[in-house]
């Protein structure tokens, strides 16, 4: 679950791709992503990755990618088989599979490299109801924190003899009500407790709150804004 | 007997959590692992009833390695009690909570009853068996927690922080309920920041940090000496404090009334 999780957690990092403006990333994200939908071939579906390992080289983050990847890998296999199945070619079912990991992957791109800050910085950008991005954004921050109670519920039963392991399908998904019922009610409880600390400190008070930061573009933003919009209205135009 | 030999544990995103442990728990045994947050007292813990296999060396339970048995098969003698309560409980009733542990296990019906008879007057917890553990204080909580892992019986009991928001009643029913343990020739292992407590137990205390073990010795010789505990982010006891600003370092009492005749003493001197 670590593993799988790892691949859409934030980390911060230096590189050229953490630093540029959150709606460079999120424009990026969506290029990747409408191409990963539109593209038909696998010539086309090859560049998506090319631009995909450029973006997580130089975001330093191809470890973490590739665990999206592996993940993504599993269902797409599904899809595939399914796809075959179904009556459709091979190369046309392949290709399914791909654009599932491609569009996984972009997914993934911009939360790896996107603060839950920044994020916030986006919707609000975007003129997104205060309230609603404010919820958008903390469940995105509590991911890692949900996790690891998780992982720590898991170990608590474990050590009282749960195997989630052994059974037949049902009874293993049986198995998960004592992981699930102390996870749904310590979340209920902490979120209940959020909202306390938040109002305590004075959320909601004002409806139009400042902000320490604005978002600015810079020549770098300027400079991968362009080149990606051309590269994707390329693809667009001329490429399928 | 627990043995670490050459332990050392990489957490999934590669941080070194336990750096070359060597360590050995006598059966029948208090210990205590003290040291500051991010010290590798939890991670060093769960190698013992298996929820981490090491990177390397091993980790031996009565002659058994842990790589070799699953959590379930090492759980069956290493019960472990974590910090935070609502981390465990799900049941509906206090009972059917009490009952889990039992009946993963397999023990017969026979056994379960006994045992389940056994932790609720132990604990006194009969008036909540129909209860959901999750309306308890968390005091009565963290009971239902000791007496779902004891009611099994295992012979290694690991307490991660059994002290945290409990009140002193709570802390003198564990203590109590600890020493009743270990006069029952069970091994106990207690995770504790609460120094207090531990002073009142006296372990054998372990103290880590960084993923190493820094020291292992007697309360009075760890709490004693300045440049150690200020390296764990620890407080000596008050007792302590007390005889030492009186110029004394050696054999300090243990409880209050002692250290009052000591001081009677002194002031009689």
């Amino acid at each position: 679950m670590y593993f799988i999780a790892n691949g859409f957690i934030y980390r911060k990092s230096n590189s050229i791709i953490h630093k540029l403006d959150p709606r460079v990333k999120l424009l990026i994200s969506i290029q990747l992503f409408t191409l990963a939908l539109l593209v038909s071939n696998l010539y086309n579906l090859a560049i998506i990755f090319i631009a995909i390992s450029i973006f997580s080289l130089l975001g330093k983050i191809t470890k973490r990618l590739l665990r999206t990847m592996i993940f993504a890998t599993g269902f797409s296999a599904l899809i595939l088989i399914i796809n075959y199945f179904a009556g459709y070619s091979l190369i046309y079912s392949i290709q399914i599979a791909l654009r599932f990991i491609a569009i996984v992957c972009s997914t993934s791109l911009f939360f790896l490299v996107t603060s839950p800050d920044e994020l916030e910085y986006v919707l609000r950008w975007f003129r997104l109801p205060r309230d609603l991005v404010f919820a958008f954004v903390t469940s995105v921050r509590f991911v890692p924190v949900i996790l690891m109670d998780t992982l720590q519920i898991i170990d608590a039963q474990k050590s009282r003899g749960l195997e989630l392991e052994k059974g037949n399908p049902i009874i293993r998904i049986k198995k998960f009500i004592p992981i699930l019922v102390p996870l749904i009610i310590n979340e209920v409880i902490r979120s209940g407790e959020l909202a306390e600390a938040m109002e305590s400190r004075g959320y909601g008070i004002s409806k139009n709150p400042t902000s320490l930061y604005s978002l600015k573009l810079i020549n770098q933003d300027l400079i991968v804004m362009f080149i990606t919009s051309i590269s994707f209205i390329s693809i667009i135009f001329f490429g399928y | 007997m627990i043995e670490f030999k050459q332990v050392s544990y990489n957490h999934p995103d590669g941080t070194n959590a336990l750096n070359n442990i060597n360590l050995k728990i006598k059966k029948n045994s208090i210990t205590a692992i003290v040291g500051n947050n991010g010290a590798g007292k939890t991670t060093l813990v769960k190698h013992i009833n298996g929820l981490l296999k090491p990177s390397k060396g091993e980790v031996i339970i009565e002659n058994n390695s842990t790589k070799k048995s699953s959590v379930a098969e090492l759980s069956r003698n290493v019960g472990m009690v974590f910090q935070n309560a609502n981390h465990q409980l799900f049941a509906d009733t206090v009972k059917n909570e009490i009952l889990f542990g039992l009946k993963n296990f397999g023990f017969d019906q026979d056994y379960i009853d006994k045992r389940y008879e056994l932790m609720t007057n132990l604990f006194d917890l009969r008036k909540y068996e129909e209860i959901s553990p999750l309306k308890l204080s968390g005091g009565e909580k963290k009971k239902v927690c000791l007496a779902s892992v004891l009611a099994w019986n295992p012979e290694i009991l690991i307490l991660d922080e059994p002290t945290v928001g409990q009140d002193e009643l709570q802390k003198n029913i564990l203590f109590e309920f600890i020493n009743t343990l270990h006069s029952n020739n069970k091994t106990i292992i207690v995770i504790s920041h609460d120094i207090e407590f531990l002073w009142r137990l006296q372990p054998n205390i372990i103290t880590m940090s960084d993923g190493r073990i820094i020291e292992i010795n007697s309360p009075e010789k760890i709490f004693t000496d300045k440049e150690l505990i200020n390296k764990v982010g620890l407080i000596p006891p008050q007792i302590i404090k007390i005889f030492n600003g009186l110029g004394i370092e050696k054999d300090i009492p243990i409880n209050l009334e002692d250290a009052c005749k000591r001081i009677q003493g002194l002031m009689e001197e």
